[in-house]
């Protein structure tokens, strides 16, 4: 005789499983959730529902929805004077961005994106940045870190994301690190050891592996 | 056709041997078990992170609510050893121990989906520091050890030493998981919600 119960368990689990995953991949259309998919790049969404649960997956969600004036995805570049980087992550009606001259100064800033397709970030310190979109998916904008006030225009970038960040402790240091790959593939970005910044390894944009100190973290894709 | 005249006679058909169930009663579990496990680990390596997922209303972060979700798994798994112990007589248990043991798992497993899920979709499978690596390694581990169990499960008469040891496999994966997530975030950043 064969016993059906456990065989039940396991569909029940495989089926929630299944479920979760639609979820996450379909609530980039609630407004409040934090938004998972990465942003499209042309592909359909594969992986949305590999299976037939009673979820909500009847549309994928549109990589940028009518509502964003800000088209959603990354947008990398270096400061008018050259000196500094900026990249911001648009995701929904929230904008995360990293300003870094890949020395000493950085800040992380974080805000929403209005209707009318214009940014307003603060981070740390009182620093400040405002943009506004531009056609030929452009923010045009000003960062106030510190005592320095950066123009910038930055562009999106073809990849799907050029913002990374890494949080992890290595030989009992607290190791924080921002990295922007810029459209030419250089690399900006600052590690901080316990707070005090230094220039930053390279990444592999592919996998996000950097090598710190002689261990290997994973520095991973900033959303909003 | 040559035929051995001293051979013994048989009956026909030839009895079955007295023997146990047949090795492919174990191969099936073992296979389905290593797909599971490898597949999740494959998927978890593949899948590019997306480093955050959904969130429960009433939670600060996802990490608080795989906490809490792991710690009611894990809660339940021992749920599991007591009745476990009760089904075996080691442990003086009421009647409906059988029952109790089959309920528990079932919710402790249907728990610790959800948390699995986030991990594969939000990190994936990573190995940048030992904690990481075990979890990552036990995680896939678990939900293939697991299936097999449910699937030794369906067959009666198995040799009475297997399910302690795939079910203390379970247990053992889970706690395991549990002290290298929830236990570590717990510690970390507090007993929040």
């Amino acid at each position: 005789m064969k016993r059906s119960g456990p065989l039940l368990t396991l569909l029940a689990g495989l089926l929630l499983g299944l479920f979760m995953l639609s979820l996450n991949a379909t609530t980039g259309e609630k407004p409040t959730s934090s938004y998972v998919k990465p942003p499209s790049t042309g592909k359909p969404s594969t992986k949305a529902s590999p299976s037939t649960p009673p979820a909500r997956t009847s549309a994928p969600p549109s990589p940028s929805p009518a509502r964003t004036p800000v088209p959603e995805g990354v947008y990398t570049g270096r400061t008018d004077d050259d000196s500094s980087a900026v990249a911001i992550t648009v995701r929904g009606d929230k904008a995360i961005a990293y300003v870094c001259d890949g020395r000493n100064i950085e800040s992380w800033l974080q805000g929403s994106v209005k209707d009318d397709g214009s940014l307003r970030l603060t981070g740390k310190g009182g620093a400040s940045l405002e943009g506004r979109a531009k056609e030929a998916k452009a923010i045009r904008g000003t960062a106030r870190v510190g005592s320095g006030s950066y123009p910038f225009t930055i562009k999106k970038s073809k990849k799907s994301s050029g913002l990374y960040r890494a949080n992890s402790t290595v030989a009992g240091a607290k190791i924080e690190g921002g990295w922007i790959v810029l459209p030419d593939g250089k690399q900006v970005g600052i590690l901080r050891r316990d707070g005090k910044p230094s220039p930053a390894p390279a990444i592999d944009p592919e996998t996000g592996a950097v090598t710190v100190d002689g261990q290997q973290l994973t520095a991973r894709p900033v959303t909003p | 056709m040559p035929v051995d005249p001293n051979a013994a006679t048989q009956s026909w058909p030839a009895p079955e041997p007295e023997r146990g169930p047949s090795p492919v009663r174990y191969l099936i579990p073992a296979l389905v078990a290593a797909a599971v496990a490898v597949g999740l680990g494959a998927y978890g390596k593949v899948h590019d992170p997306t480093g955050t997922a959904f969130n429960l209303a009433g939670f600060s972060s996802t990490g608080a609510v795989k906490s809490w979700l792991a710690t009611a798994a894990f809660f339940f798994a021992l749920v599991q050893l007591v009745s476990a112990l009760m089904l075996y007589g080691r442990l003086p248990g009421p009647r409906w121990s059988g029952t109790l043991h089959r309920w528990s798992g079932r919710v402790a497993f249907l728990l610790a989906v959800p948390v699995a899920v986030h991990c594969l979709y939000a990190f994936g499978f990573q190995s940048y520091e030992s904690r990481v690596l075990w979890h990552s390694l036990l995680g896939c581990f678990f939900f293939g050890v697991f299936s097999a169990k449910m699937l030794l499960l369906r067959w009666e008469r198995l040799p009475g030493w297997l399910l302690p040891i795939v079910g203390g496999l379970v247990f053992t994966a889970l706690t395991i998981l549990w002290l290298t997530s929830a236990l570590w975030f717990f510690r970390t950043f507090g007993v929040t919600t």
